[in-house]
């Protein structure tokens, strides 16, 4: 086990108003998330001393500006002028993750006592992704003349294959796109908060990208989500009940870029993320009583459920069925609504949600008595981080 | 009407580099050829600096026959990228070859109802002229129908 287990822990999280497209610049939402964060500690803004994003805008083909599109560390720098910062960093490698992992790592080393994290997220006016023009560089050369422009393409092809392996019907997962729903209807920051989702309207959707029907596909939106990372001895003097991080992993292998389609991938990508977890925290999954697994695309879920250990390869689209994913269930399951059904603010929501029902404090949706809570944070293959937190330390 | 209109698609143009030079001049002469390691034989796709088997820089490129299997699978209905909006629902193809397992190849089903693509399913190379620079590999399934008014010109490699 791990020897830095539960010495950090998460206090407060923040999150701002959440729109379909850009509306107003994105630091301004980033700012909102920000300070609701150090507000739901209890802590002035003067009292942060650490910084960290991860700063990516994921559509495509749209100008990069910070503030606008993305909100750097910088910009959150030059916004803030906080008088006592003494550490900050924007991570690359794996996404939203990495930067809690760094800072985790910077409160451990005494780099910084309360760090802030953020993830804001842009959606352009307009068509999201704007595809390679007339010629395909680098990587895409071999994809983009095929066909393969937006992720959802390059997400489904995975996907089939899959699902003809271990002979599976995609309708199964309405299951999944239905009940996180339910969850986003107790979840009052979710996109879909007061929208129904019946397994009909699953099964009747439009296909965008087979086998993706329209509700597989995470809902693009603009908005920000923080959080407050300090040692437990000092969470415990703050307002909010701590989540305390028993342990971490990050993804440790990668492809060449380019290569697309490789069922295998994902499921190494997962478990090389997802054993240094359990190994440091000394759990396993069958210990785990609330999860949030990325879900950018649904069949992530099911990649994600299989490789890091919950259930067997090929039976995750079983394993989500008879009532074991609801709040009540044997692993209620990305309890906020998940990027599906509360919009894609990468990992953070994932993130967050895992603490706050670590520390009792998911409000109605509420999982009862959870002691060890999983997040599996962006999608495995490409920058997936794992976390679990724990209600006490052990 | 289950067969994708391809007559009226504007693919965009690959743009090679010092990686993937071989694998587009190979492609022009209409021939595949892969990055091989010449330490341990690997073949690998896309091309890349190092060997990703053996971590050897000694790489060429080689022929590989044409044919393989259906490795994975896509049908694109999304009508996003105007470009392919005329050939929507069309399949695009994740193809391993028998000569060189692990390494996948993209494509579209050409010659066939998309419904056709189907993990397992045999397939060959055709290529199809972009521009006077670019050929593209492409895949049909092997003993498919080639009555088809758009159906590429067979140069198999």
């Amino acid at each position: 086990m791990w020897e830095h287990r539960c010495i950090v822990a998460v206090s407060g999280v923040g999150y701002s108003q959440v729109t379909r497209s850009a509306e107003v610049p994105l630091a301004a939402h980033a700012l909102q998330a920000v300070k609701a964060a150090v507000e739901d500690s209890g802590l002035a803004m003067s009292d942060i001393d650490g910084l960290a994003t991860y700063p990516e805008l994921p559509a495509s083909g749209h100008a990069i500006v910070d503030g606008i599109s993305i909100v750097s560390v910088n910009c959150m720098m030059a916004m803030l002028k906080l008088p006592n910062l003494s550490w900050h960093i924007q991570v690359e490698t794996v996404n939203i993750g990495g930067a809690v992992q760094q800072a985790i790592n910077a409160l451990l080393a005494g780099a910084c006592r309360y760090a802030v994290v953020w993830r804001a997220m842009h959606n352009p006016r307009g068509t999201y992704q704007n595809l390679p023009g007339t010629y395909a560089q680098g990587p895409s050369q071999f994809t983009a003349p095929y066909g393969f422009g937006g992720p959802a393409q390059g997400m489904a092809v995975a996907y089939t294959r899959y699902l003809e392996r271990h002979h599976q019907d995609r309708e199964k997962m309405a299951t999944l796109a239905v009940t996180q729903r339910r969850h986003a209807h107790k979840n009052p920051h979710a996109y879909f908060h007061n929208v129904p989702l019946t397994r009909e309207d699953y099964l009747n959707s439009r296909m965008i990208a087979y086998p993706f029907c329209l509700f597989d596909c995470d809902i693009p939106v603009q908005g920000a989500v923080a959080l407050v990372l300090t040692t437990a001895e000092r969470a415990r003097d703050l307002k909010p009940r701590p989540a305390y991080i028993a342990g971490y992993g990050q993804r440790l292998v990668f492809e060449v870029a380019g290569r697309i389609g490789s069922l295998s991938d994902y499921m190494q990508a997962g478990w090389s993320s997802a054993r240094l977890t359990w190994e440091r925290s000394g759990f396993t999954p069958k210990d785990v009583d609330v999860a949030q697994i990325y879900d950018g695309f649904s069949a992530s879920v099911l990649y994600g459920l299989e490789s890091y250990g919950f259930c067997k390869e090929g039976e995750a689209l079983d394993f989500i069925q008879g009532g074991r994913i609801e709040l009540d269930g044997e692993l209620p399951l990305n309890t906020f609504g998940g990027s599906l059904s509360a919009g894609r603010i990468h990992g953070l929501s994932h993130i967050i949600e895992g603490a706050l029902q670590a520390s009792g404090r998911a409000g109605e949706r509420q999982v009862k008595d959870v002691k060890v809570s999983f997040v599996g944070a962006s999608a495995p293959i490409v920058q997936g981080t794992t976390f679990i937190f724990v209600n006490e330390p052990y | 009407m289950t067969m994708s209109d391809w007559s009226k698609v504007t693919r965009p143009i690959p743009v090679p580099n010092e990686w993937t030079k071989p694998f587009w001049e190979a492609a022009k002469q209409g021939v595949l050829a892969l990055q091989r390691c010449r330490a341990c034989g690997y073949f690998q796709h896309p091309p890349y600096a190092t060997c990703v088997n053996c971590i050897s820089t000694d790489l060429a490129f080689e022929p590989v026959r044409g044919t393989g299997t259906i490795y994975a699978y896509t049908i694109m209905y999304h009508t996003g990228d105007a470009r392919f909006a005329p050939a929507v629902p069309y399949a695009s193809i994740i193809v391993e070859l028998d000569d060189a397992p692990r390494a996948l190849l993209v494509g579209n089903l050409l010659d066939a109802p998309y419904t056709a693509a189907k993990v397992g399913r045999r397939v060959e190379v055709v290529f199809q002229q972009l521009t006077d620079d670019i050929t593209l590999p492409q895949f049909r399934l092997l003993g498919g129908d080639l009555d088809s008014s758009n159906a590429p010109q067979r140069r198999t490699g």
